[in-house]
């Protein structure tokens, strides 16, 4: 028999990850770092 | 009244051992990084033709491609890294981000070295472990109710090794600063912070339960595909396609610093896995230590230097052995133990994994009834293909004529090779590479 799974709906994950400040501090970084890489070029 | 073992009692007590022998594996992951990562510096130092800068780094990255997809492949079949992606798709996203970050970050220490060079930027860059930590606290629970003792051990312990990089950076340094000093300082405290950001993508995965092995395969994709557009977009296609095809007698040195690289960085997500990236990062930041072994020892490269160089070079070892020291002995107990927890909580109920596969994988286990998936037919081919791939550059390759001991570059292969075995058998024991 298959365990009954009580957990909530499964929600489509990009907008979790669009939200989430940890995602965005990596890519601000990353912007940064290739806008800098362009200046000293 | 002394109490009968039972099976319960005994299983009771491995439980309550196991965060301790996680933290522990952890640690010793963390040397072995800082070996094998020291030890990827050795093949390039075979390179002294006028190779661009950018074309050895993407020449060492498309090594770090075959290794990461070959190495996973013949430790735990595609078929893993498939069922790690299926219940933590976003992660993907993640570990792309932070190759991108991997890649720019590197391209900077290139224009940091050629504008400053090494010893002021290697100091400046080695900063990412005091960022580490600081992403650590603020996004990951670490270090939260750690006591002043563990505190003093890892911040101060990385500040040590802050210090004993400049001196080593001092010693290892043939170049004087060049007219664009600004300029230099600039990319290194960029590479510095890139570097240090990256580990916040590494550690997210962790806390989701994902494979370090499964990681690894989609951030090559990251680090690849932006090595790629910024050599084009930095040197055109005619001139990467001349600069490549012109560095064939190198190329298989390149990308076998990019493969050992790659073990190395298996070993340092281990260790962002099992004891945080703010005790991980310096931990592998004392790869430096042993690229300076292989550079003094092995190429004799302070042949001819006066006593003050020998000093700093003593000092400056001293000085990260004493740091890494302080943070091997200030793992993380039982209340910040709980703030982790608490951390991966948050991940598994934003992104809906199961808990309980969580916090299986945080422990370094399976889940009840969980069945690894076998190796394919693929598994083998990717793991035939690269070591193809490797073969014929090698067939390619020249051993340059230069200066070279072999008797302590056999000890340090040795050294190297044994913390290897006892670091994945210790893996493999204790969490059968989960």
């Amino acid at each position: 028999m298959q365990p009954i799974d009580n957990r909530e709906p499964r929600r489509h994950w990009l907008p979790s990850v669009l939200t989430d400040i940890h995602f965005w501090v990596p890519v601000v970084v990353l912007i940064g770092g290739l806008l800098l890489l362009e200046l000293i070029h | 009244m002394q109490s009968v073992p039972t099976p319960e009692n005994k299983t009771a007590a491995e439980t309550l051992l196991r965060p301790r022998k996680l933290q522990v594996l952890g640690i010793l992951c963390g040397f072995t990084a800082g070996a094998w990562l020291g030890a990827a510096e050795a093949p390039t130092k075979l390179v002294s033709v006028g190779v661009s800068p950018i074309v050895i780094s993407l020449i060492m990255v498309t090594g770090v491609f075959l290794a990461r997809w070959s190495l996973p492949a013949l430790i735990l079949g595609t078929s893993s890294v498939r069922a790690d992606l299926r219940r933590a798709p976003h992660l993907i996203i993640w570990a792309l981000l932070a190759g991108c970050l991997w890649a720019v970050a590197n391209t900077m220490t290139i224009f940091a070295i050629r504008d400053i060079g090494l010893s002021i930027a290697f100091p400046l860059w080695n900063s990412n472990s005091l960022l580490g930590i600081l992403w650590g606290f603020v996004f990951f629970n670490e270090l939260r109710q750690a006591g002043w003792r563990r505190w003093t051990g890892v911040l101060g312990g990385a500040l040590i090794m802050c210090v004993g990089a400049a001196l080593l950076a001092i010693a290892s340094s043939t170049q004087a600063p060049a007219a664009h000093s600004m300029r230099g300082v600039w990319a290194a405290l960029g590479a510095g912070i890139l570097w240090g950001t990256m580990y916040i993508p590494y550690r997210k995965a962790y806390l989701s339960g994902m494979n370090p092995l499964s990681f690894v395969t989609f951030f090559t994709f990251g680090e690849l595909g932006m090595m790629a557009a910024l050599a084009i977009g930095y040197l055109g296609m005619s001139r990467l396609w001349h600069e490549l095809t012109s560095a064939r007698d190198v190329l298989f040195w390149l990308m076998l610093g990019g493969f050992i690289w790659v073990i190395g960085d298996v070993f340092q997500q281990y260790a962002a896995k099992y004891v945080g990236i703010s005790r991980g990062i310096p931990l592998s930041n004392s790869n430096q230590l042993w690229g300076l072994l292989w550079g003094i020892f092995v190429f004799g490269e302070l042949h001819g230097s006066g006593t003050s160089t020998y000093m700093q070079v003593v000092g400056g070892s001293l000085l990260m052995m004493l740091g890494v020291g302080a943070i091997a002995f200030s793992s993380a107990a039982g209340k910040e133990q709980a703030h982790w927890k608490q951390a991966s909580l948050r991940e598994s109920q934003r992104y809906n994994i199961a808990e309980d596969y969580v916090a299986a994988r945080m422990q370094g286990m399976q889940t009840a009834g969980e069945v690894r998936p076998p190796r394919t037919m693929w598994d083998w081919l990717l793991v035939a293909a690269a070591t193809g791939i490797f073969v014929y550059f090698g067939t390619l390759a020249r051993a340059p004529r230069m200066f070279f001991h072999w008797g302590p570059a056999l000890l340090l292969i040795t050294a190297t090779v044994a913390l290897l075995l006892v670091c994945g058998l210790t893996l493999w024991r204790t969490t059968r590479f989960n």
